[in-house]
């Protein structure tokens, strides 16, 4: 047999080496990092003083504003994930369809998505706009209201409408990953199904669903990650206000770092919902995997 | 080979990821973050870092402007990184004291730069007997208000809160939903400003005589349950907890809002933005009985300490450099101009007040401010949570809980 050289055995892992350290400097470091400041007692300054054990958390979690900024965060998170994925989903199905202009119109479905997320929530926030808002302006022109509405007279509507926002925003990158699902669909399957009598809703759930449901899963757990950790929509258009009704966990962490200098218990905040997403994530992967097993 | 240069580059790649060594250097560097008070404050500094490294060859300054937006995220993780400035642009301070981070102010401030501020603002900075800062500029808050609209609703400037609500009616009367009668602004991001403007002129405010936290006291609860009246009357603007000072300011100029509390350089900000409206300025409303009190807000210049700082010496030096350069009158009284601020020097405001009447009026007016209480330790909190309190007050809550709960948060 012939001996390996020692040169061969160390190579592989010098291949590695310049991903292992990015990922180090840039995954694991901040990780680490917030997890210490979560169990740390941290000036107002920023300057850590020394371990806390489980102070922050107990803090955050026996304050009011807490209950109410998760289950912001729930509906936040569910609203938009549920909706723009069958949105996407239906969206994918017409795109799908050989009709003139597909091309343009496809096009025209990224923009939402390639767009900076402050300028979209910044021009959001213009258009509906008691005041000077696009909309007012639009209806008042074609004369279906005759003073101006305020469209966001709550903060139950102020954040319906972040949620839409969120939702204008994630449909398109929902639509691509069914839509890269779909076509990867054998046309025979469709044809044998017609020839056996098969209607398009039954086509619809016992061919199109199944085949495109690993794509469905990618899009779901990435959204659900990037939903939930959303900042800019929020931010831009309410900053959580009034009253952290509009907050979620990302936002009110914000503050509590950068407005209140409480590093410590947005770190603890961070953790927690780290944890939060570790879990969904994980029990959405391992539910969806196994169905698509059996 | 080419297995051999790929392997090559994979470790050139690498080691460009560690830290290069800087070579050392003879001259003396700081780093100074200022915060941006308009558009064209980056020039105007650009500028004065050309001028001083010309006049100062040993000192290599480090220029960086950053909008008030990002300042206390950049400088919190700064700080928290051990790379803190060695001059700071801010309106906080006690946060600081607290860890040890700042160089009392007479350790750098030569004697000829303390004796020309006001005394007022050099106290300003003071905990524990010890100046920790320097104050860069102040502004001063008064009422704003539009002649035409008022004229044309035949309502006379009020000057207490009763006549806010009789010109606010007027108003409303004549232009209906085209004009928001009043400006309130009770946003995060400046909402204690009108718990100052209410609570002072009903005699209230964030302490009481003894300097202890008064959050909740009967006057203050009467000045926020005023406030929010007049939200809930429909003389204000419909969404203060969302809409900024700069949003009322804009409003202001474009006559849809007919009078608003604002700082000194609203002129400044009108004449930029292009608007061209007739109005005046005049004392913020009290209550009956009550003395009308001004707001003033005072920035200042800090001086982190550098324990790693070879030579302390050299840099307390520079320092001191720095600041005799800034505060020279001439070019410090420039920078205000510049800026539409008002100065906190004595002799920077003789050479203004010369040229410009309604500088030395403002000036006069600042003599008489209030300013918030900064220096406590407390101080975050209780910013925030005043804030809290008006907008929950706006929702609904009873304003006399939710100051007893502020209160019981912050004193204990």
């Amino acid at each position: 047999m012939k001996k390996k050289k020692p040169f061969a055995a160390v190579e592989p892992y010098l291949w590695l080496l310049p991903s292992i350290l990015l990922m180090t400097v840039f995954i694991l470091f901040p990780i680490f990092e917030v997890f210490r400041t979560s169990m740390s007692e941290v000036s107002k300054a920023g300057l850590i003083k020394g371990f806390c054990g489980l102070d922050n958390f107990t803090k955050v979690l026996r304050g009011s504003t807490f209950k109410l900024v998760l289950h912001n965060t729930i509906v936040w998170t569910v609203a938009v994930v549920v909706i723009s994925t069958v949105f996407g989903f239906i969206l994918a199905l017409v795109l799908n369809n050989k009709f003139r202009c597909r091309k343009a119109v496809r096009a025209i479905v990224v923009f939402p998505w390639a767009t900076s997320l402050i300028i979209q929530a910044g021009v959001w926030k213009f258009i509906i706009d008691k005041d000077y808002g696009a909309l007012n302006t639009l209806l008042m022109k074609i004369g279906l209201i005759s003073s101006p509405v305020n469209w966001t007279p709550t903060p139950q509507a102020y954040f319906a409408w972040e949620i839409f926002v969120g939702i204008f925003v994630t449909v398109p990158f929902v639509t691509f990953c069914v839509l890269s699902g779909l076509q990867s669909i054998d046309n025979s399957y469709y044809e044998a199904a017609t020839v056996d009598g098969a209607n398009y809703w039954q086509k619809l759930f016992k061919i199109t669903l199944p085949l495109v449901k690993s794509s469905l899963t990618v899009s779901t757990v990435l959204n659900i990650i990037y939903v939930f950790n959303s900042f800019p929509i929020i931010w831009t258009i309410t900053k959580g206000d009034p009253a952290s009704r509009t907050d979620t966990l990302v936002t009110y962490l914000y503050k509590l770092a950068f407005y209140k200098g409480k590093s410590g218990e947005a770190a603890a905040v961070s953790v927690i919902g780290f944890l939060i997403l570790c879990l969904c994530a994980s029990i959405y992967m391992v539910v969806s995997l196994r169905k698509e097993e059996e | 080979m080419k297995r051999k240069l790929a392997l090559a580059m994979v470790l050139a790649m690498t080691a460009s990821m560690a830290q290069p060594v800087l070579a050392a250097d003879s001259k003396t560097t700081l780093d100074v973050i200022i915060s941006q008070y308009g558009t064209q404050t980056q020039a105007w500094w650009s500028q004065f870092e050309k001028d001083f490294e010309a006049e100062n060859p040993d000192v290599d300054l480090n220029i960086e402007i950053v909008s008030w937006n990002d300042l206390y995220t950049k400088v919190n993780t700064l700080v928290a990184n051990n790379n803190a400035p060695d001059i700071l642009n801010i309106d906080v301070l006690a946060d600081y004291v607290a860890d040890d981070l700042l160089m009392p102010a007479t350790e750098y401030a030569s004697e000829d730069l303390q004796s020309k501020f006001f005394p007022a603002f050099w106290d300003a900075s003071t905990i524990d007997d010890t100046v920790y800062a320097l104050p860069i500029l102040a502004s001063c808050r008064a009422l704003f208000y539009n002649k035409d609209i008022l004229d044309e609703a035949g309502a006379s400037v009020p000057t207490t809160w009763a006549e806010i609500q009789e010109t606010a009616q007027k108003i409303k009367d004549k232009f209906g939903d085209d004009v928001y009668p009043w400006g309130i602004d009770m946003t995060t991001d400046e909402g204690q400003a009108a718990f100052s403007y209410y609570t002072w002129n009903n005699g209230g405010g964030f302490v009481d005589e003894n300097g202890d936290w008064a959050l909740n006291s009967e006057k203050n609860v009467e000045a926020l349950n005023f406030a929010v009246g007049l939200v809930n009357d429909g003389y204000t603007n419909s969404d203060p907890a969302n809409e900024t000072r700069y949003d009322l300011q804009d409003m202001f100029g474009a006559s849809k809002v007919a009078m608003m509390i604002g700082p000194n350089n609203i002129p400044t900000y009108l004449s930029d933005g292009g608007y061209d409206i007739n109005y005046d300025v005049t004392t913020i409303p009290a209550n009956e009985g009550c003395e009308s009190v001004a707001m003033g807000v005072c920035d200042r210049l800090e001086v982190f300490k550098d324990d790693s700082a070879e030579d302390q010496d050299a840099r307390t030096a520079a320092i001191t450099k720095f600041f005799d350069f800034f505060y020279d009158d001439e070019r410090y009284a420039d920078y205000m101009v510049y800026e539409g601020f008002l100065p906190t020097t004595q002799t920077a405001a003789d050479l203004l007040a010369k040229d410009d009447d309604t500088f030395a009026s403002w000036i006069d007016i600042l003599q008489s401010c209030n300013f918030y209480p900064a220096t406590k330790t407390e101080w975050a909190d209780v910013k925030q949570g005043v804030i809290e309190v008006e907008q929950n007050a706006l929702l609904g809550d009873d304003v006399q809980t939710l100051l007893d709960d502020l209160q019981a948060d912050i004193a204990g």
